[in-house]
């Protein structure tokens, strides 16, 4: 059992099966698995959202949940999992890129041909420039190709801090010093602002996934990171977004997501590729009829 | 720097205006050619006039990534006659297909509402199986009702589990009688008095 004031609000304290109860919807809605050796943690935040939602009881907070009213399934994920964002997050994917991605894409490619890039939702901007820096740091081939990098968001006040690139030092913490040097420069306390270069590289556009329209302005992309955000939308909604996904990557094309997301309980118009830095999408060359 | 930037929207710019000719979509979903027919189906998403050429292009669309897109397009309408559309993939001897129909029905939960006492009482003991699973996305009111009338003359014991697991994530107590007396009718198959324990065992805690 488990069970705290928290915000001022009335102890309200879980069971056992309301726990499992609420890690099985979890699980059938992200894929994130926990189980009874992560009670403490998961006890914590779920007392915390019925809190937040002035919840009487765990079943008033699950109606709430069931329901998605005020987006509660999105609180409930962050709550779940890290929400900070910085450089380099989920290292894996950037090292997967440069190992085996980008030379199965550029196979495909004319010498010297477009390689196009995008980080969607981008939000202020850490993603589309740890991309470009860890080409710049980590891919021999970097300089044979035109590389295009987006970064879009449906938010702009993000857009406008990803265009103006200053960071504070936590955003850079899995930077190195000298990575940190060759690429920022401090620009008040604690602050550092990206190479005006590297800013200049990068266009940063507002784009909403689940909006066919908008999403036709995006095509060919060879690499889209898309990570943490469609297991926040409804079933409709993230079937739309996988389907504009589809259409803006080019044939072979690779699509990354979050560590919490899996495109087989999103989409089955993928096919799932395992490597050995991690596991991403592949937009199939062609259609293979029949069932 | 590698990086070249371009204006993205340039694309768009060239391109005509999207094309809202609600015939010449229903032509093309005929196309023989399959990125023809996936453009369509993505064009005539909620668009209810569209639904019976949706229909008629779902029962006969070969490639898997089209039939989604197709689906997808009913769910976008979401009416009385999109549910119809997707019902008979329940059927189907096609796996993917039935999972396929499943998926896009639970996304309709209102819509599928109506149709779920005949479903419950289909003849065929797998589709009686599979609407099981289409109460999940529903109220806890209107799921816990839908299958507890289920629970008090169903025959097989796999619809019953079906039932209980789902009622296991969503069912309110007044659950619990229809999960004793199922209990007691299958008392002879083990794994079904056990299901009903853990089910009315998570409803009861829930709902001190």
């Amino acid at each position: 059992m488990a069970g705290s004031e928290t915000h001022g609000a009335r102890a309200v304290r879980v069971t056992p099966e309301e726990v499992r109860r609420l890690c099985e919807f979890l699980y059938r809605r992200t894929g994130m698995l926990f189980n009874d050796n992560k009670r403490y943690y998961i006890d914590r935040r779920l007392i915390e959202r019925i809190a937040a939602t002035r919840s009487a009881s765990f079943q008033a907070y699950f109606a709430i949940l069931r329901s998605d009213v005020d987006h509660e399934i999105e609180h409930l994920i962050n709550a779940f999992t890290v929400n900070e964002t910085y450089f380099n997050r989920e290292e894996h994917q950037l090292r997967c890129m440069t190992s085996v991605l980008l030379g199965n894409v550029i196979r495909r490619k004319p010498p010297g041909g477009a390689i196009r890039i995008w980080s969607v939702p981008c939000s202020t901007g850490e993603e589309p420039y740890s991309i470009a820096i860890w080409l710049m740091e980590n891919w021999s081939h970097v300089d044979s190709y035109n590389i295009e990098i987006v970064g879009s968001d449906i938010d702009t006040r993000a857009l406008k801090a990803a265009a103006n690139g200053v960071y504070g030092e936590r955003a850079l913490m899995r930077l190195s010093r000298d990575v940190i040097n060759r690429y920022f420069r401090p620009v008040a306390d604690g602050e550092y602002q990206i190479d005006s270069g590297l800013r200049d590289s990068i266009q940063f556009t507002r784009a909403n996934l689940i909006d066919a329209q908008d999403m036709a302005r995006y095509r060919d992309f060879d690499i889209v990171f898309c990570r943490n955000v469609l297991i926040y939308f409804d079933d409709a909604s993230r079937r739309i977004a996988a389907e504009n996904l589809y259409d803006c990557l080019g044939p072979g094309g690779y699509i990354c997501l979050g560590h919490s997301e899996t495109m087989s309980r999103i989409s089955p118009l993928f096919r799932v590729c395992r490597f050995p830095d991690a596991i991403v999408y592949q937009r199939p060359e062609a259609d293979h009829d029949g069932h | 720097m590698p990086f070249v930037k371009r204006d993205v929207t340039a694309r768009s710019k060239d391109g005509r205006p999207p094309d809202d000719n609600l015939a010449s979509h229903v032509a093309a979903l005929n196309s023989p050619d399959g990125e023809t027919r996936w453009s369509a189906a993505r064009a005539l998403g909620g668009r209810a006039d569209a639904v019976p050429a949706l229909a008629a292009a779902l029962a006969a669309e070969p490639v898997a990534r089209v039939r989604e897109a197709i689906m997808t397009a009913l769910i976008r309408v979401g009416d009385e006659a999109s549910v119809m559309a997707l019902l008979p993939y329940l059927r189907s001897q096609d796996a993917a297909l039935r999972g396929a129909s499943i998926e896009a029905l639970q996304a309709l939960p209102e819509a599928i509402l109506p149709f779920m006492t005949s479903l419950l009482a289909d003849s065929d003991s797998d589709v009686r199986l599979l609407a099981t699973e289409l109460a999940r996305n529903m109220s806890a009111a209107d799921a816990t009702r839908i299958l507890c009338r289920l629970l008090e003359h169903e025959r097989h014991p796999n619809v019953c589990a079906a039932a209980i697991d789902v009622l296991a994530e969503v069912g309110t107590r007044e659950a619990v009688p229809a999960l004793q007396s199922c209990a007691e009718r299958f008392a002879g198959t083990p794994f079904l008095p056990f299901a009903a324990s853990t089910a009315i065992a998570r409803i009861s805690d829930t709902e001190r």
